[in-house]
């Protein structure tokens, strides 16, 4: 096994760990179905545009492309029920196991864990919200000081979570259409191919405007982050946006001296350059 | 330059056009069997057209070639263009596909004529005239033949090994072992094997519907509940069809009962159709398409349109997948737009500078 610090040291720069190789596999089948699913759903979508029969043809047209929709389609659904198993295995091998030995268990307590989770939205993530509209409308030269997961990577978190369980199961509908009409009135397929279709644009353009400028193309990351390879996320960036995270794992660390002071902006950072000349 | 000038240019260059074609008829002999009167003498030339008496560019050319691989290649011009007696001849009528033409039905050995299809077409919901026999309101949007068609060319397949389309020499290999006349064998051939599947691919049956369905004038008119052609096209069929896929369903699959002319179409209210509600349950289950399809399936609404008179909760379901789309991401571009300009910006300030 390979050895994963919490903060790893290459050239004199900090590299916080953030993602764990189970993680970063699973991110990356997400990542490869999703944008294979897209090159061979919206092609039928906007079947009327001029350059959907050219992406068409390049996964072998009407004959194949069905097929390599199907096919990326399954492992997004096993990757969905393995995620869900994954969750429920670490949150009670890590969390509800220990507390049952510890304190007994409560329905209560239960509760209390799930809540706690580091993906589930709290208040902090509105306050985040307030503040990051004081900062964007200059009122203000702090960002808001983000936890280990901040509103947005909560965002990129649930809205394909939900994603993939209306089209994951609109798609299914729509490939069993027997099956699924032996139970369902035959206006369930109109319903599921708009849900489908609609739900999947949605994520699309989510995915690759929203997530891909925050993790790839704004300024302070552009061309490429990297942390869904490594699995670490260099101290910059920590600093930006995790910044109460990182003061707690700092201190945690015993590496108080080197915290580096929040994200500013360069007037801020122009005036403390003005007081120390 | 004067317009006299530019006459006789003209008239020089069809003198010289018609000489043209008498030299070229001297030469070669005509190829195919059904020009016995040496029509192509003249109509083989790309070029021949004229400008008809509504101002329309009018093309005369015949491509030999295309000709004789089409459905009517046995069938001689005149035998279509029965006013045509003489050559060079006068304006020349409108086909007409009633007409009795030169070939021979082989089974009763009668002249042949396509009067079958007008009676199918007469009793179909695309009659021009009503169950009494009066003539229908707006009868004129109704269609004729050729409304519908054009020459076909022939679709051969090959079934020798696997299912191809073309022709398979080693079936013709065999036909040859009785059948001596290579145009007999090779026409035969493609008159079985075309019609063992459809003339035209579903996007063309498509295509041909929609000139009359998705007219929205006519729709209008006819008090039609879709643009059917439009509509199918949202479908997953309607979207194979467009990327050329022959194992969907087009309108004549659905809207034509099993067995039966296609050009007894009938009304969805008629119990004869096969779209008829208490029929409807037999399209989908199909042995060549959803074999194991419940009754519900086929209650599936494909010609469903984003359309509030038309259906209510199609509408409002489409409807709220756009607003949920418009409404996630356009906050989240506006927070994009504000993060760029506070990146590349960052010395602005909404705080009065103090001097």
């Amino acid at each position: 096994m390979a050895d994963y610090p919490f903060i790893r040291t290459i050239n004199g720069k900090k590299y916080f760990y953030r993602f764990t190789v189970n993680q970063r596999i699973q991110h990356l089948i997400l990542a490869v179905s999703v944008v294979v699913l897209v090159l061979t759903g919206m092609p039928l979508k906007f079947h009327d545009t001029s350059w959907a029969p050219y992406l068409y043809a390049l996964f072998g047209g009407i004959q194949a492309a069905p097929i390599v929709h199907k096919v990326f389609g399954s492992i997004l659904v096993i990757l969905f029920i393995f995620h869900i198993f994954y969750l429920i295995h670490i949150i009670y091998r890590g969390q509800i196991l220990p507390m049952k030995k510890r304190e007994g268990l409560t329905v209560k307590n239960v509760l209390l864990v799930l809540v706690r989770q580091p993906l589930v939205p709290n208040l902090k993530d509105a306050r985040d919200i307030g503040d990051l509209m004081k900062y964007l409308f200059y009122f203000t030269n702090e960002r808001p000081k983000g936890d280990k997961f901040t509103w947005k990577e909560k965002f990129d978190y649930w809205a394909p979570f939900w994603g993939m369980v209306i089209i994951g199961f609109s798609g299914l509908v729509l490939w069993n259409k027997e099956i699924a009409t032996t139970i369902l009135p035959g206006e369930a397929l109109n319903f599921s191919l708009i849900a489908h279709s609609d739900e999947a644009l949605l994520a699309a353009l989510f995915l690759f405007i929203w997530h891909w400028y925050n993790v790839h193309f704004n300024i302070a990351v552009f061309p490429m982050g990297n942390v869904f390879i490594t699995g670490y996320l260099p101290e910059e960036l920590m600093v930006e946006e995790h910044y109460e995270y990182y003061v707690k794992v700092m201190t945690e660390a015993g590496l108080e001296n080197e915290i580096l002071p929040p994200h500013e902006s360069h007037e801020h950072e122009s005036q403390h350059e003005g007081e120390s000349s | 330059m004067s317009t006299t000038y530019i006459r006789k240019f003209r008239y020089a260059g069809i003198v010289m056009f018609l000489m043209l074609c008498m030299l070229a008829g001297t030469s070669a002999s005509p190829a195919d069997a059904s020009d016995i009167t040496n029509c192509l003498l003249c109509h083989k030339y790309p070029g021949i057209s004229r400008v008809d008496e509504e101002g329309k560019l009018r093309l005369f050319y015949v491509n030999e070639d295309v000709f004789n691989n089409s459905v009517h290649m046995k069938v001689k011009c005149e035998g279509c263009h029965t006013d045509i007696k003489k050559i060079p001849h006068d304006t020349a009528k409108k086909v007409d596909c009633l007409v009795e033409c030169h070939i021979t039905e082989p089974s009763t050995e009668t002249k042949f004529s396509h009067r079958d299809v007008a009676t199918y077409l007469e009793k179909s919901v695309h009659s021009t005239k009503d169950e009494k026999g009066q003539p229908k309101e707006f009868a004129e949007d109704l269609p004729s033949c050729k409304e519908c068609h054009d020459n076909p060319l022939y679709r051969p397949l090959s079934f020798f090994k696997s299912q191809t389309p073309g022709i398979s020499e080693d079936a013709l290999g065999r036909c040859r072992t009785c059948h001596k006349k290579e145009e007999f064998i090779y026409r035969f051939y493609n008159h079985i094997t075309s019609r063992l599947h459809k003339t035209r691919i579903p996007l063309n049956i498509a295509e041909v519907c929609a000139r009359c369905h998705d007219n929205p004038d006519i729709v209008a008119r006819h008090n039609l509940s879709t643009r059917a052609a439009f509509s199918y096209g949202e479908t997953f069929h309607g979207k194979a069809a467009k990327y050329l896929s022959e194992k969907i369903p087009d309108c004549l699959d659905c809207h034509v009962k099993k067995g039966t002319s296609v050009h007894q179409m009938l009304s969805h209210e008629d119990p004869r159709s096969s779209i008829h509600k208490n029929n409807r349950s037999n399209i989908c289950s199909n042995t060549d398409c959803h074999p194991d399809a419940s009754q519900k399936l086929s209650n599936y609404a494909v010609h469903a349109e984003f359309n509030l008179e038309q259906s209510k909760t199609h509408y409002f379901f489409t409807l709220f997948f756009i607003m949920l789309t418009g409404g996630t991401l356009l906050p989240l571009m506006g927070i994009i737009f504000l993060d760029l300009v506070r990146r590349f910006f960052p010395n602005a300030s909404m705080k009065r500078r103090k001097k």
